[in-house]
């Protein structure tokens, strides 16, 4: 699992990659708090952990929930997220891919994810903010072995709004 | 030049400073870009012209959407974007709006000279830095709960001035007098309000600073003195927005529309484009919603000068009333809002976004505030805190050229990750101290290398074009002084 802060005019964007869909999810909220602080001064025993819950329609939505979901805590409990753990379940696994059908709601969500993170005080780090995530540019894909048909891990690519 | 070849994009010039994008393919309009030939250089460099392209794609977009010669490459929309939507037909689009609703400027005047602050910046700065809340989590001016916020968003500046935050004469000298109409508050989201309610009255960080600024130039002295400008005189900068609760509110209706207008969205070529059919459901609730966030930015920025004030009043010991502390106008530049506009010899009601750009009504126009509806709407262009600002007026040809609009900054050339690479902020710092005279104090080092004056294009070139195109003209420039930051 990593990431890596990628250029972008205004903004920053975060490149991820995994060898699971949990694990690049994962990375990609690490990056979200690299993108709001140098990492390596973050005390290592501050903040307690926290648990959140997301469900979206599909793995994107899902991906856009939980970093949305992570800058709405970050905001209302005065911490970064840092350290972050990713279960993801498809409640539909005999399903095919996500194809939405206009005015779908929530109860069409099938995929959901089970994280947690450590909440580092905002008072204790030296941290800009980073406003939102955004789907411009949004990639979250498996990508193939070497064999080209089986799956060797997943990439993810992410703006921030800054 | 007769054409400009970019990335696969090829430019009509039209004449000086305008350029087109034939219509083509699924595009619903063609696009144009105003700009000199050296900021067109800068525009093609990223991906500024696919996301103006991408954006003629949304439906009911008017004549063409227009690129500022400040743009660069958002999100999208591109920064510096403007689309003109029918309001009937057409649709209203978060994406074209940005996260940040009504992230805006405000100018305040005040009668001291730069002579008075000279031996002042230092304290000057450090008492701003102390008591303007900036940067994450640094709280607000006011400590509000989510009725103070329904309030605010309800009703704007008028909440200030029951609540001793503001003066009569401030909603004056403010776009709709502080108060939009047809905000509503129950179309925010709980979790936006959970977000404002400790960030009413912060600058946040990023671009946004307070900045403490001189007048070097009066270029037009009869609209000078309509907006109360003169040479040497002393004004206020504060850049600032919406905060965590308009953010949460653009994303809370890109989602909402993600599941209900998937069919929409599948034909734009960028998912954050996302729009709402003109008179759906949604269209009508995020026009309520983002209207209550323009009300809280606009608190928001009103706090911060209210604050500023107070600042004032201890450094120099005079009341603001007595240095005159007036606001001169209050600029939105990520606004969509209904207005009717001539196209082809009829009246049309329009979604006008601009993303990145600021109204600039010409003299006459019945929407422009009574104090400068003889000169025209007041317009306030910031540049980076190494270079001037400028303040212009609304140009008379900015109803036909861009929906009345013109540009709303130097725009950005560097990114964040290149800027501190090339930039330490202590180093920055310490140059525009020593060599220029500009105090600067910030939350963080990164943030003043990120905004190093390097990373901005040039500010002076920007308005040339706009002045020469006759949609925001050139009225005073201003030179920072002190300035904070998140």
């Amino acid at each position: 699992m990593a990431f890596e802060l990628r250029e972008h005019t205004a903004d920053i964007a975060v490149e991820a990659t995994g060898e699971t869909l949990e694990e690049t999810v994962a990375a990609v909220a690490d990056g979200l708090a690299a993108a709001s602080c140098n990492t390596d001064e973050i005390p290592p025993d501050t903040g307690d952990r926290f648990d959140l819950t997301v469900a979206a329609e599909s793995r994107e939505a899902l991906l856009f929930e939980y970093l949305d979901e992570l800058i709405y805590l970050r905001d209302v409990r005065l911490e970064l997220p840092v350290e972050n753990r990713v279960r993801i379940r498809d409640q539909r696994p005999e399903a095919g891919d996500a194809d939405d059908e206009e005015g779908a709601d929530d109860a069409d969500d099938r995929w959901t994810l089970e994280g947690s993170a450590r909440g580092v005080p905002l008072s204790e780090i030296d941290a800009r903010e980073v406003k939102a995530v955004t789907y411009s540019e949004m990639r979250l894909e498996a990508v193939g072995g070497e064999s080209g048909s089986e799956t060797a891990g997943w990439e993810a690519y992410v703006v921030f709004d800054v | 030049m007769t054409s400009f070849d970019a990335n696969g994009v090829t430019l009509e010039r039209v004449r000086e400073f305008v350029w087109e994008l034939p219509r083509e393919g699924d595009m619903r309009s063609p696009a144009r870009v105003l700009a000199s030939e050296a900021l067109l250089e800068q525009i093609a460099d990223d991906k500024t012209l696919e996301q103006l392209r991408n954006a003629t794609h949304l439906p009911g977009i008017t004549k063409y959407a227009i690129c500022m010669p400040d743009g660069h490459q958002g999100y999208g929309f591109p920064v510096g974007g403007v689309g003109a939507m029918d309001a009937e037909t057409g649709c209203i689009s978060p994406g074209a709006v940005g996260y940040d609703i009504n992230c805006g400027v405000r100018m305040m005047t005040t009668n001291l000279t730069y002579s008075d602050v000279q031996g002042h910046e230092e304290e000057l700065v450090d008492a701003l830095f102390d008591n303007v809340p900036s940067g994450l989590g640094g709280g607000g001016i006011v400590e509000g709960d989510i009725d103070t916020v329904e309030e605010v968003l309800a009703r704007g500046v008028d909440w200030a001035l029951e609540h001793g935050y503001a003066v009569e004469d401030d909603l004056l000298h403010c776009e709709d007098e502080g108060m939009r109409e047809g905000a509503d508050p129950s179309k925010v989201t709980q979790k936006a309000k959970d977000r404002g309610k400790n960030q009413l009255g912060s600058l946040g960080s990023g671009n946004h600073f307070l900045e403490v600024q001189r007048v070097t130039d009066v270029f037009d002295g009869e609209v000078g003195e309509a907006f109360g400008l003169e040479e040497d005189q002393i004004v206020v900068l504060i850049h600032c927005g919406s905060r965590g609760l308009g953010h949460q509110t653009c994303n809370d209706y890109l989602r909402k529309i993600e599941r209900h207008h998937g069919g929409l969205l599948n034909q734009l070529p960028d998912k954050e484009l996302a729009a709402a059919p003109a008179g759906s459901q949604l269209a009508g609730d995020y026009y309520g919603a983002m209207n209550a966030a323009i009300n809280f930015a606009w608190v928001n920025r009103q706090l911060i000068m209210h604050r500023t004030r107070r600042v004032f009043e201890r450094v120099f010991d005079r009341s603001w009333e007595d240095m005159e502390m007036e606001l001169l106008y209050d600029v939105a530049h990520n606004i969509a809002k209904k207005e009717t506009h001539e196209v082809d010899g009829e009246q049309r009601e329009l979604y006008v976004h601009r993303k990145g750009a600021t109204r600039a009504f010409p003299a006459g126009h019945p929407d422009v505030p009574r104090a400068y509806r003889d000169v025209g709407q007041p317009v306030i262009i910031p540049g980076s805190m190494g270079a001037g600002s400028y303040v212009l007026c609304g140009g008379e040809a900015s109803m036909d050229l861009t929906f009345g609009s013109t540009a709303h900054g130097a725009g950005r050339l560097m990114s964040r990750t290149q800027a501190k690479q090339d930039y330490w902020g202590g180093d920055v710092q310490q140059e525009l101290q020593e060599q220029q005279q500009i105090y600067v104090k910030a939350q963080s080092g990164a943030t003043i290398a990120e905004e190093a004056p390097g990373v901005y294009k040039d500010v002076d070139e920007v308005v040339r074009v706009s002045d020469a195109l006759g949609i925001g003209d050139k009225v005073a420039r201003t030179f920072p002084v002190c300035n904070i930051k998140g």
